[in-house]
Order: C-alpha cells, then sequence, then structure tokens
C-alpha cells in the first residue's frame, strides 16, 4: 500500500540568483529596521544583511538609496494562476486538489508581482463545507512548468467553508442535499472526519494485519477523500476554514478540539473580534480583508478594526485579497489599520509578511529579511505603508521578476492565435465604463495594459 | 470457357473479401494481384527507387524493385512518373467513429443529477470498458475523406469523458467494423475532460479521480491474483467493470493513449503518468514547443496534432477599405497597440506550425493525430510544417515508419518492402508539393482510385453574352436544385442575384467574374442558421455552361446552366 502512496516527483528546475541590494532602508519585519544596509542574496537565499557590504564578482547590484527594502509580500487567500476554483459537485471533496490545475501562464501573477507580492496561497473555493486542498505558490512568472510555481517543502492545506455557500449550493436552494443550515455544515464535518477515522482504523487494522504470515484477505477499499481528511487528522493539512459569523467560528474551534485538530486558519472571519480571545486560546489564526463587508447579508456585522483587534487579542493575523486586482496593492490595505486601530509600522507589515508565512506553516522560509531566507523582498520608493509608495523591483530567490524600469507592455507568455482583438472596446473603456460584462472578455488583457500605462 | 476465363472465376470465388464494395462501384476486381508499373518508388523516408514497380497479391505486397517480372493475373496500374509511399498511419483518430447524440454525460440537461458527488460511471464519463468497435462505421464519410489523402490506417477512440473506453487500430476500408480491425484494444483511451453536473465536474477532479481508480485497480488487481492463487477460505473479489478495465493498464499490457493539447493539460498528463507508472501515449499535442525536453524525458510516445491555428489574413473588402483609410491617417496609441498584439499573434501562430520541427530537432520521434483536423487541411498543414523546418524526410516518417514503430506494428506497415501489407498511396507528383494530387489508393491491396476532375480551360478568346436569366441546376446528393440566376451588365462589371430552389428569398451574387468565357459566381446562402458560401466554376458556350459548385466545405458538385429564351 505505501508502495502505491509514494509520488514520484520530477524535479522542478527553479531558476535561483544572485544580487546585491545597495543602501537601502531595510524593513526585516522581525529584527526591526536598519537604515543604509546592504542585503547580498546569493543563489536565492539572503547570505548577508549589513553595511558595505561589496558584491562578489558578476553579481548584479541595484542601488536602493532613498528606496525601502521589505519581503516579498505573501498573500494568503487567492485563486491567481488557477483553471479551476470550485469543485462544488459535493459537500466534501477534500480529494481535489488545485496543485493539479495550476496555470503557470495566468498573467494576473505577473500583475501581483508587480505590487511586491511574491508568493500566494491558490485556494480551492468556498462551494463546499469541505472544499479542495490548495496549493501555496511563488510568483515565478516565467515559466510553462506548473511545478516550478509550486513552493518547495510548503506544507499542504485545505479549504473549509461555513454558512452561507455551502448550503446555498447544496441546499434547498441547490442542489436539495445537506447541508442546508449551518447545523447541517457542522454535521458534514463531523460525519467526514468520523468516517476517516473509520477509514484510518480499517487500514491500520489491515496493514498490521498483512505483515503477519500467511495473512490472507482483502484490503479496505482505496477512497482517496478519506485519505486527505486522514492526513488532516493526522496533523499533516493545515485548515484555512472561510468564516464569517461569530458563533460558527466557535463551533469550529470546538469540531477541532473534538478530533484533536490544532492547526487551523479561519478565513475573512469577519466577526473574528467577538471571539478573539477564543481564537488566541486555542492558537487558531486569521486572515481577514482590511475593510470589505455587507457583500452579502452573513457579512453585515463587520468592522475596520477588526485585524487591530485580533492583533491585540495575540491572534497572529493577516490580511488577504481574495482577488487578483487588490492583491496588487495589498500595502495599502495593511496600511489601512493604522488608520483603524493605530498598528505600528511593523505590526501593519507583518499582516502581509510574516504573519501570512505562518499562517501557511512557511515562516522559516520566508516572511521576514533575516540571513538564510528565501530571496524574496520588494523594493518601494516611498515607504510601503505611505499612500505614494511605489513598488519599483520585486526578487523572488535571488531573480528579478519585476523592475519597473523594464516593464513590458504585453506580458503574456502565451497568445492564442485565435483570439480577437477589439481596439474599440479598449477605447470604449477609456472613456469611463466598466469592466465586469462578458462582452469585454477578450479586451481585458488590453485594458490593464492602458491602466498600467496611467500608473506611471 | 476458356482456362483463363476459369481460372479468374476460381480466383473470385476463393476471396469473398474481393467483393467489397469500392467506392460504390458494386463489382468486385477480377483479380487480387496489381502491378503498379513505371512509378517511383518510395519505399521508406530516404530510400528510393526511380521508375520500378510494386506488385500486390492478396494484400500483401509481393515485389518491390526494377526489373519485376508481371504476373498473367496482374491488373496493371500505369502509375508512369508517379509516386509509391507506404499508407499513412494516423495516431489518434475519430475517423470512422460515429458520434453518440448528447445525453450520455450528466443526464438529460432539464433534469437535475440527485446526488452529483456519486454518479454512475457513465454519467462521469468513466466507461473504460467501451470498445470503439461499437460504434466505428466504415461507411462514415470521414473514412474517404482520410483514404483519399493517404491514410490507409488509424487509431481510432470512442467518444466519452475522462475514460472513454478502448481504442483500436483500424484499416480505412471494409464492409464492417471488425473488417476494419487490424489491431483490438490497442489502447486506453483518456482525456482530463469533466464531466457535466456530477463529480468530477473540474480538471482537478478528473486528476483525483483518474489517482483514486488507479489506486484502487491496482488494489483489487493483486487481491484478485492472491484470491486466482487460492480461493479457499476468502472472500470473493467483486467484479467491477471499470476497475477491471484497469487490469492491462496497471499490468503494463495496455498503454494509456492521452489526448492533452494545451501546454498546462500535456504537463498534468505527464504528473499523472509519473505518479501512477503507466505507459504513455500523448496524443494530439498543439503546444509542445516548450516541454519538448520534459515530454522527451518521460519517454511517452508523442503524436503532435495535425491542425494548426488559421494564417490570419483579413482581406475582406471591408478591412480592405480600413486599411486604406487608415494609411490616410497619423496612426494613434490604439493602432500601435494593436499592431503588436497582432505581431504577437502572428509569432505564437509560427510557434504551432514549428512545433514539429522542434521535436525534429530534439531527435524526439513523434507521429501525428488527427482528432481535431479536417482532412482537407491535412496535405497544406503537412506543408505549412515543412515550410517551417520540419524535413520532408521527418514529415513522411512521421506519417508512415514512426508511427508504425510506435504502434508496434513495424513487421506490417510503415514502409514498401516485400512480405507488407498492401497499404499504399499514389500522388502524381511527390505528395509534399502544392500541386500533387492522390490518385490511388490501396489499403489491404484493395484499390480505390480517385477520380481527379481536369478543370476544362475557358477560351480567353471566346465572347460570350452572360446578361440574362439563367435557369441553374445543382446535383447535390439531395437531388437537382433548380436556381434562377439573374445577371446584368453593368458596365464592365456584371452584378445578379440567384433565386428559387431551395432559397426562400433571392441572394446577392457578391461576385460574378468573366475571363474569356471562363465564369466564376460566389454567394452566400443561408441554410439551417449557417452561412454557406457558394462557388460556381462553370465554361460557358452560347446559352449553356457546365462546371462545378463547391458548397462551403461540404463538397463539389456538378452543375449546369442554361439561359432561358428572352
Amino acid at each position: 500500500m505505501a508502495a502505491l502512496l509514494i509520488t514520484i516527483n520530477t524535479v522542478a528546475q527553479v531558476e535561483r540568483g544572485s544580487l546585491l541590494i545597495k543602501n537601502g532602508t531595510v524593513l526585516t519585519i522581525t529584527k526591526g529596521t536598519l537604515e543604509n544596509t546592504d542585503v547580498l542574496l546569493k543563489d536565492g537565499k539572503i547570505s548577508q544583511i549589513g553595511k558595505n557590504i561589496t558584491a562578489p564578482a558578476g553579481i548584479n547590484v541595484i542601488d536602493a538609496t532613498g528606496m525601502h527594502v521589505m519581503p516579498g509580500i505573501i498573500d494568503a487567500h487567492s485563486h491567481l494562476a488557477l483553471d479551476a476554483v470550485n469543485e462544488s459537485t459535493s459537500p466534501v471533496t477534500a480529494m481535489v486538489w488545485e496543485g493539479d490545475d495550476l496555470n503557470p501562464l495566468d498573467v494576473s501573477m505577473y500583475r501581483a508581482v508587480a505590487g511586491g507580492v511574491t508568493i500566494s496561497h491558490a485556494m480551492h473555493g468556498s462551494a463546499n463545507a469541505i472544499g479542495g486542498q490548495c496549493q501555496t505558490i511563488k510568483h515565478r512568472y516565467g515559466t510553462v512548468d506548473p511545478k516550478v510555481l509550486m513552493m518547495e517543502g510548503a506544507p499542504r492545506t485545505i479549504k473549509f467553508a461555513l454558512g452561507e455557500n455551502p448550503t446555498r449550493v447544496h441546499g434547498n436552494n441547490g442542489q436539495g442535499m445537506v447541508p442546508n443550515t449551518r447545523m447541517g455544515v457542522e454535521f458534514v464535518i463531523r460525519q467526514a472526519f468520523s468516517e476517516a477515522k473509520e477509514y484510518m482504523g480499517a487500514w491500520s487494522k489491515y496493514n498490521s494485519a498483512k505483515v503477519k504470515k500467511g495473512f490472507r484477505g482483502a484490503p479496505p477499499k482505496y477512497d482517496l477523500r478519506m485519505e486527505t481528511l486522514a492526513a488532516i487528522l493526522r496533523g499533516e493539512i493545515i485548515i484555512h476554514c472561510h468564516s464569517y459569523r461569530a458563533d460558527e467560528i466557535y463551533m469550529m474551534l470546538n469540531v477541532c478540539k473534538d478530533f484533536g485538530i490544532k492547526r487551523l486558519v479561519f478565513q475573512h472571519v469577519n466577526e473574528g473580534f467577538k471571539v478573539a480571545p477564543e481564537l488566541a486560546a486555542f492558537g487558531a489564526m486569521a486572515s481577514v480583508f482590511s475593510d470589505w463587508w455587507a457583500y452579502k447579508f452573513e457579512v453585515y456585522y463587520s468592522t475596520a478594526y477588526n485585524a487591530t483587534i485580533l492583533t491585540r487579542n495575540g491572534v497572529i493575523t493577516s490580511i488577504n485579497s481574495d482577488d487578483a486586482e487588490l492583491t496588487r496593492h495589498l500595502y495599502h490595505e495593511a496600511a489601512k489599520t493604522q488608520k483603524y486601530g493605530g498598528l505600528n509600522d511593523e505590526e501593519a507589515l507583518s499582516l502581509i509578511t510574516i504573519n501570512p508565512a505562518r499562517q501557511l506553516g512557511i515562516e522559516n522560509r520566508v516572511g521576514s529579511l533575516e540571513v538564510g531566507k528565501d530571496a524574496d523582498l520588494a523594493i518601494f520608493k516611498g515607504h510601503p505603508l505611505s499612500v505614494y509608495a511605489i513598488p519599483v523591483v520585486t526578487v523572488i530567490d535571488g531573480v528579478v521578476k519585476f523592475d519597473r524600469e523594464k516593464d513590458v507592455d504585453d506580458m503574456r507568455i502565451y497568445v492564442d492565435p485565435k483570439q480577437t482583438i477589439d481596439v474599440a472596446d479598449a477605447a470604449f473603456e477609456e472613456h469611463g465604463a466598466h469592466n465586469h460584462d462578458a462582452c469585454m472578455k477578450n479586451a481585458e488583457f488590453l485594458l490593464n495594459v492602458k491602466m498600467s500605462d496611467l500608473n506611471r | 470457357m476458356n482456362l483463363l476465363k476459369r481460372g479468374m472465376l476460381a480466383l473470385a470465388l476463393s476471396w469473398p473479401a474481393i467483393l467489397f464494395a469500392q467506392d460504390d462501384k458494386a463489382l468486385a476486381p477480377v483479380s487480387r494481384t496489381y502491378a503498379i508499373a513505371n512509378v517511383n518508388i518510395v519505399q521508406a523516408p530516404g530510400r528510393k527507387i526511380d521508375m520500378g514497380t510494386v506488385v500486390l497479391k492478396d494484400g500483401l505486397i509481393l515485389f518491390v524493385g526494377k526489373n519485376v517480372s508481371i504476373p498473367a493475373d496482374a491488373i496493371i496500374i500505369k502509375a508512369d512518373s508517379m509516386y509509391v509511399y507506404a499508407g499513412f498511419i494516423d495516431g489518434l483518430s475519430r475517423v470512422g467513429v460515429t458520434k453518440p447524440k448528447e445525453e450520455s454525460q450528466g443526464g438529460s440537461q432539464q433534469q437535475r443529477p440527485k446526488d452529483p458527488g456519486n454518479p454512475k460511471p457513465e454519467e462521469a464519463g468513466i466507461t473504460p470498458q467501451n470498445d470503439v468497435r461499437s460504434s466505428l462505421n466504415p461507411a462514415d464519410k470521414s473514412v474517404a475523406e482520410f483514404r483519399n489523402i493517404g491514410f490507409t490506417t488509424a487509431h481510432v477512440v470512442p467518444y466519452g469523458g475522462m475514460m472513454p473506453g478502448n481504442g483500436a487500430i483500424v484499416l480505412l476500408g471494409g464492409r464492417t467494423a471488425d473488417e476494419m480491425v487490424l489491431v483490438n484494444k490497442s489502447s486506453f483511451y483518456s482525456e482530463l475532460t469533466p464531466a457535466q453536473r456530477v463529480y468530477p465536474g473540474t480538471v482537478m477532479g478528473v486528476m483525483a479521480k483518474y489517482r483514486e481508480l488507479y489506486r484502487q485497480a491496482a488494489l483489487s488487481r493483486s487481491y484478485e491474483n492472491m484470491y486466482a492463487a487460492n480461493r479457499s477460505g476468502i472472500q470473493r473479489p467483486a467484479t467491477d467493470r471499470v476497475l477491471e478495465s484497469l487490469y492491462p493498464v496497471v499490468d503494463k499490457r495496455q498503454p494509456v493513449l492521452f489526448k492533452a493539447e494545451k501546454v498546462t493539460d500535456a504537463q498534468r498528463v505527464l504528473t499523472l503518468q509519473s505518479d501512477l507508472g503507466f505507459t504513455l501515449w500523448l496524443a494530439e499535442l498543439k503546444e509542445g514547443w516548450d516541454i519538448v525536453n520534459k515530454v522527451k524525458a518521460s519517454n511517452a510516445k508523442v503524436f503532435l496534432s495535425l491542425d494548426l491555428p488559421e494564417d490570419k489574413k483579413d482581406d475582406t473588402p471591408a478591412r480592405k477599405k480600413e486599411e486604406v483609410e487608415k494609411n490616410d491617417k497619423p496612426k494613434t496609441a490604439a493602432d500601435v497597440e494593436k499592431e503588436a498584439l497582432e505581431k504577437r499573434k502572428a509569432d505564437f501562430t509560427a510557434k504551432y506550425i514549428g512545433q514539429a520541427a522542434v521535436y525534429q530537432k530534439a531527435g524526439v520521434k513523434f507521429g501525428f493525430s488527427t482528432i481535431n483536423v479536417k482532412a482537407s487541411n491535412i496535405p497544406s498543414n503537412l506543408r505549412r510544417m515543412i515550410t517551417a523546418g520540419l524535413s520532408e524526410d521527418a514529415a513522411l516518417a512521421s506519417l508512415t515508419t514512426v508511427p508504425a514503430e510506435l504502434l508496434g506494428l513495424s513487421d506490417r506497415l510503415g514502409t514498401v518492402d516485400n512480405g507488407k501489407m498492401a497499404n499504399l498511396v499514389i500522388s502524381d507528383k511527390p505528395y509534399f508539393e502544392e500541386k500533387a494530387k492522390v490518385r490511388y489508393v490501396f489499403v489491404e491491396g484493395n484499390l480505390y482510385k480517385l477520380e481527379i476532375k481536369e478543370a476544362k480551360k475557358g477560351d480567353p478568346n471566346a465572347k460570350v453574352d452572360l446578361a440574362g436569366e439563367w435557369t441553374m441546376t445543382t446535383e447535390t446528393p439531395k437531388g437537382k436544385n433548380d436556381e434562377t440566376l439573374t445577371i446584368k451588365k453593368d458596365g464592365n462589371n456584371f452584378t445578379g442575384t440567384v433565386s428559387g430552389g431551395r432559397l426562400l428569398k433571392p441572394v446577392d451574387l457578391e461576385e460574378v467574374i468573366l475571363d474569356g468565357n471562363a465564369l466564376t459566381l460566389r454567394y452566400t446562402v443561408n441554410y439551417d442558421s449557417q452561412n454557406l458560401t457558394v462557388t460556381v466554376d462553370a465554361i460557358v458556350e452560347g446559352d449553356t455552361f457546365k462546371g462545378t459548385a463547391s458548397i462551403a466545405d461540404l463538397g463539389i458538385f456538378p452543375v449546369e446552366g442554361k439561359k432561358n429564351p428572352k
């Protein structure tokens, strides 16, 4: 059985570079702010942080005088670079995995890089109580190999969802089955974990019998859904749970306590401020929007102070985008916590760097500027929390992935020869029309090129 | 009855196979021995005999070479200065496969599936027990279409979802499905196609389901082996038509033929292969230029798509007018941007066309597949690949020797050699030349002769009075169709309309060209809410004309015209 499960992963060819960044204001996040400091990146890792570092031969130098150098921004909730988001055919779809439908050609990744975002959490959607497994990706834009995007060694994660979305999809207004209510969602999750325990029991019974001499018998039926749920129970997968209301958040804490699950991150968590001490006591984390709410009934009771209240209660908190556009200015989203709650610079920047890294289980690799960590960083003109901040260079694994000076208009990797180009649509857009209807579909890329022109 | 005639009769009676209906001619050939004389023989890429003879007997190649004595009973094919090649082999195809009605997946459109997470395998596109032979129709018009451009063998697969069923290698001839089949259950055909409205409804669902079924099959296979060795005292293994169909794959006795067109899908298939370890034949690849090394490392057998994006030449009158107007005005920022975007599109079209050359350069052997291409586009697409750097020898190899080798048929197919099956294509010029036409095709020794209608040359000096009313009669498979053609002279140009017949209202002629007495008409009819362009080419003689009408890509039909008395 074990042999069946071992996957032979071909080693992806990841490009790693070296670079010296001179004389910047280095926002390390975990070790303070260092003025007039150099950062040496070697073979994809941060090898030295200090003053007057001389560039080893053959290494490019970026003069960051007057600029701010911060860790690459991490977005703990994103759907970039995915061909499919929801396998919505069942309330429990733990067997599917977003790593299987990564699309390295998605130009949104480059746009995220242009906003200093180097890592995102490519998540399954919220149609199901237990959705699919997610994949933490590095925005190594420029490859066609999906395996290159996968952050090597990042822990497995999975999407859960509470409240209106799974009940709407599967309940009486959807597929007419359980869950139709919040109690139904709890039941679906408890039932799935209970079945997984039985499944684990059946397999461990079989495996221990199998090694005995002369054993003859049938194995239990292999079930990929149960395999994944069992891995959650064994602590190998971090749950990222879509949630809004305090009652259902508290419910989920209890479910996890009952099944001995410790690695739990809540997503959105608009009412997290009501149960902040409970979250902190459990050790659950929270990934929130800065100030987005009221887009459906369960999201009315919200506050822009959410991130601050959670932080002040000792909950590891991040601010996410859940959106290909918003991700490009997560630094502004983080800055809002200074207006609403008065977080200091380090706390505010932690919301988009080391804290999401902790939530994804990659904090020993990224999220702060420390020697030995991955060479992922963003260089800003102006302080990244300033409304005047401009991202100028983004580096991933020591390789420059965005340079404002050398930003090409058309950054698509593949071009569909059958795609129609209608410049008339683009002109229409320039005159202030909205971009959300299907008739604009084939011109979207064009519009965004225009928008980047305007920003310059 | 003389001896010779008697011998022929005996011959005819002893080989019932020669009673094949060929090209709708009910009569059987009097002999199954053929001699193709004075022909340039391309035995294999790079191996040629100028002006030799090929003798076929009973479906096999008997002799190839110069100075061959022609058997007395041979039907002689005068292929003077023509070119004979081994019949082409198609690596993934639906030639002759009947498409099922749209209901097999996900239940009917109105009814909501009851428990979409647990559909029946059939609803989820999981029908690996199916056999393409059940949906094979030798009379399907695609069989003749592909044969007419030189294909004699095709690896055909059933329609369906992620696991449609067993493929078969078939000959493009025969009266019944079984007669067509050369190799049965040659592959376990797979696609990354999701089911509709039920699990697996996404590509990640298909990947997960594929892994799960494969692992379940491996487990139940080993339990079945244990049970078969000693059936006493343990539970009987459950039967399962899906898992059982996977056993040959798990045992590595049957390859998985996986369709993957896009660069992303091809890599997903390679991931499944490396996770599960099956033998992979990767087919219909269109965007493989960046992953050639990865494909090479996988040891998959490769079949590249013969479908290519069109070279976009928008030269409609409206576009031309736009161009002229543009040239008078200074370029706007939008113009510059549009030009840059069009250039990138052209660059990518070139990449699709150049894929085969990239694979040749990397030393990856590949055959071709045709599941998405119209037969009529194949010769020109091959020429485009050759212009983009694929050598003619490599192109020929990919149509003959390589697919024969990849499909394990080198002992029977792929070259013009003694003892091989008599699958041959004969063209009047070297096959890859633009004006080359296929004249004869042999499928296992059965001759298919292609009628070439030599276009009648017009007389450039003839005087013709075109203006007036004509009755135009087109012979289509649905019967004769009479239409009224009204042509007016307007200076040096002609205008006019077509009316009557199956047309609900008169249609304007878009083009009327008269060169001497050679007439070309073009108009568009709307049929079944489709716009079909009709082009009539005819020679006018007095008050009549004769020629052909080509209707979109439905076909070319005879047409005649007669001027109505005033």
